[in-house]
């Protein structure tokens, strides 16, 4: 019997050491986010604000899309998260004085991770809509994405009416749902976790169209030049920073800074980097104010 | 309390299809497992070499795998490589060759407890090997293993809801709740009801088999 | 076929860091799988000895509990806490989650995974613990009473060290079906194999080598073909050990999925 308790204690005690070691060696981590701070002096905030509390806590948890390019997504070769929302987000972590710290928001939790804290600030491609302000706070418009389907090149499908009896895909808790819905009510829907699959299904058969933000649509054609964007725009998305419900000091804060980096140049950087140069497409920041983007959608 | 039955009334033809996908899934699947699990234990009981490591590779790779990664290879694979198959076809098909591993393995020890002296009398009044099996053996093999074959059935409709879950997007039970806990944010009522239905299913798959049990049951 | 088999398919294994990613995935399934069980087996035990307690109302709620979380989809558990599970229970985890764990593990989610698997699978090994106690000869229990032990200490010096060795077997087979179960956290977003595998071969945003989803899939499925089936070979090892030790078979516990059943044919 004593034998047996050694034999328990010693698997037991292997199996921590399994994990130690394993822990050990496993510096990367699921956000990329060894990212040093800034060195320029920063503000301070009043206590009791969001601000300042992320600044006591030298961090700020961000949601991001880890497999939506142009806009979020994890480069597995450098293991660092990349794109548009990303560059935002470094901005705002800057503007703070405070380390960013990403972490992967797909469509389905950006805002249950918003009300129970889990991230402080989401910026995963998510559109201001009248129905998601009652259960969070946006920041003014970021950048105006407009909904379009996308569709294999040799298809005959030419735009949203082409679509009933047709397998469409979109990503589940998205706004594309009720769009398609509403436009396209033959069409057969095939909701998904994330873009990503999506493209997996177009490009191999499963469904022949995909429909949500144009950006989203374009980093698929990016990674496939087979797909062709056809009809009309859909909606008009205005992007919105998510902010947790009722914090109106850190929602102006972070607006503050989307308006000081539209201004700057931040924006038209990050925009030709990420979108211009591959769409030939010219934007300028978008004048759209939260208000108008609320009676929009 | 209201809430709760809301969600219900609200959204019943919605989760009303979700469950009755749930249950064409599980029909579909339980089908497929029978069929191959009885083909395998066959093969698992062979009279050649060849033919009973073919059996065994099938049940070590389908035991060992993880339902979610033979989703992935079943769907997304396969029509990568140029197989036209339906996301219903992968997922029953998926399912149900998954759970034939564990139908097989039930049915092998099934077999063997099956007395020795009922297969020599049968062969030396001159059953082939294949009539005796089906004859004799399987049937009685079958009747033995009835319990397991119980949780085998409950652990494969648990499993459904991961076909659900996954890239095929089956429009199933556990798929429409989060459709509408997505829609209407609330969490716990629509969970409720989601476990309401996997629980019937449940629980009228162990009655059945109960009552086959009594019905059928070789004690041994 | 052909598709399968053709080595220009195969290219992506052996480039990038690709196949190193997909291992670190791996890995952080395996840790998932040794956290989860480690708590599963001291939670297991408290449901088994309440199962087998004499108070009756310990064994019907015990019993309840157990037939509660045995007969519910373990994906439904686990998106369930990942969207239900309050806020200060994330933090505390976050701030109590050791340091040496990789930063994947240290996450909030991942409490609620692990919180999900635990609940699941300790009711598994509590049924399982179950059989092994109830397997013992009666005689043991009498024979202590008469020598004047504690029913505590009953427990605990005679029924347990046997009973619990007896099911080491069935639970090592559990762990297979607990390793298989894990990949199912990539659908709250927790970054194991699962997804490291769609990120490799979503990606060729910059160019590069295609990994096709077949091949990468397949790669995955035989990482844990290889790595359950070690475990079922230990599993069986250690039963027949039993077996010649004490020369009973504990009978295969109704309801689990990867019991290594070793026919015997009497």
């Amino acid at each position: 019997m004593q034998t047996t308790r050694w034999r328990w204690l010693t698997v037991l005690a292997l199996m921590v050491g399994v994990l130690a070691a394993a822990g050990c060696g496993d510096d990367e981590e699921d956000t990329g986010a060894a990212e040093t701070t800034a060195t320029t002096p920063t503000r301070t905030f009043p206590a009791g604000t969001t601000m300042a509390r992320l600044q006591q806590a030298g961090t700020i948890t961000i949601g991001v899309k880890f497999d939506v390019p142009p806009f979020g997504f994890k480069n597995p070769r450098s293991d660092e998260l990349e794109g548009f929302d990303v560059d935002l987000g470094r901005r705002i972590a800057a503007d703070l004085g405070v380390r960013p710290r990403f972490i992967e928001a797909v469509s389905d939790n950006r805002i249950p991770f918003l009300k129970d804290g889990t991230a402080d600030l989401i910026l995963s491609t998510m559109t201001i809509t009248a129905e998601r302000d009652e259960e969070i706070d946006f920041s003014e418009p970021y950048f105006i994405a407009r909904g379009r389907v996308l569709v294999k090149d040799d298809s005959d499908i030419t735009g949203v009416d082409d679509l009933a009896g047709k397998k469409v895909c979109t990503a589940l808790g998205s706004t594309y749902e009720e769009t398609l819905k509403r436009e396209a009510p033959r069409a057969d829907l095939r909701l998904v976790d994330s873009y990503s699959e999506c493209l997996e299904l177009i490009q191999n058969g499963a469904v022949e169209a995909v429909s949500t933000d144009d950006v989203i649509l374009t980093g698929m054609i990016i990674q496939d030049d087979s797909l062709k964007l056809v009809g009309e725009p859909l909606t008009t998305e205005p992007y919105g920073a998510g902010i947790k419900e009722g914090d109106d000091a850190f929602r102006r804060f972070v607006s503050d800074v989307v308006q000081a980096w539209k201004r700057d140049g931040g924006w038209a950087e990050a925009y030709q980097k990420w979108v211009g140069q591959y769409t030939d497409e010219q934007q300028d920041p978008p004048t759209m104010t939260l208000a108008e983007a609320l009676k929009l959608n | 309390m209201g809430a709760l039955f809301e969600v219900l009334t609200e959204n019943f033809d919605q989760l009303a299809r979700g469950f009755w996908v749930t249950l064409r899934l599980v029909g579909a699947s339980f089908a497929i497992a029978l069929v191959v699990g009885t083909v395998v234990a066959a093969l698992r009981i062979a009279p050649s070499a060849w033919l009973r490591r073919l059996g065994g590779v099938y049940v070590e790779t389908f035991r060992n795998i993880p339902l979610l990664v033979l989703l992935f290879i079943s769907f997304a694979g396969l029509r990568r490589a140029g197989v036209p198959i339906s996301n219903w076809t992968a997922g029953i098909g998926s399912l149900g060759l998954y759970t034939a591993a564990y139908v097989a393995e039930v049915l092998r020890s099934g077999v063997f407890a099956v007395s020795k002296g009922q297969v020599e009398a049968a062969l030396s009044l001159g059953f082939s090997h294949n009539e005796t099996l089906r004859r004799i053996v399987l049937p009685q093999a079958f009747r033995t293993v009835i319990a397991p074959l119980g949780s085998i059935t409950i652990a494969m409709i648990k499993n459904s809801a991961i076909v659900g879950v996954s890239l095929l997007a089956l429009p199933d039970l556990l798929k429409e709740a989060r459709i509408v806990q997505s829609r209407t944010f609330e969490t716990d009522e629509t969970f409720f009801w989601a476990a309401v239905g996997y629980l019937l299913i449940t629980a009228a798959a162990t009655i059945a088999f109960r009552a086959l049990e009594r019905r059928f049951a070789i004690r041994r | 076929m052909t598709y399968l088999f053709d080595p220009d398919n195969w290219e992506w294994l052996i480039t990038a860091n690709n196949a190193r990613f997909i291992l670190e995935g791996f890995l952080v399934n395996l840790q998932i799988a040794v956290i989860a069980m480690v708590f599963s087996l001291a939670v297991g035990l408290a449901l088994a000895l309440a199962r087998v307690s004499r108070m009756p109302w310990l064994r019907v709620a015990g019993g309840a509990w157990v037939d509660l979380w045995r007969n519910l989809p373990l994906i439904f558990i686990i998106l369930y806490l990942a969207l239900a599970l309050p806020e200060r229970w994330r933090d505390a985890y976050e701030d109590a989650a050791p340091e040496f764990l990789p930063d994947v593990l240290q996450t909030g989610r991942v409490f609620a995974a692990l919180l999900a698997l635990v609940l699941y699978n300790s009711a598994v090994i509590a049924e399982i613990m179950r059989a092994g106690i109830l397997s013992l000869d009666r005689g043991q229990g009498e024979a202590a009473a008469a020598l004047g032990f504690t029913p505590w200490q009953r427990m605990r010096l005679v029924i347990l060290p046997q009973g619990l060795r007896r099911m080491v077997p069935a639970t090592v087979s559990q762990l297979i079906t607990l390793n298989k179960d894990t990949t199912l956290v990539s659908i709250i977003a927790i970054q194991e194999v699962m997804r490291h595998g769609r990120i490799v071969t979503g990606f060729n945003f910059f160019g590069g080598v295609q990994a096709p989803v077949l091949q990468v899939f397949v790669f995955i499925g035989l990482l844990f073909v290889a790595t359950n089936l070690a475990l079922s070979r230990l599993s069986r090892r250690l039963e027949i050990r039993e077996q010649r030790r004490t020369g009973t078979t504990l009978k295969p516990v109704s309801g689990l999925e990867d019991q290594v059943t070793t026919a015997q044919a009497r």
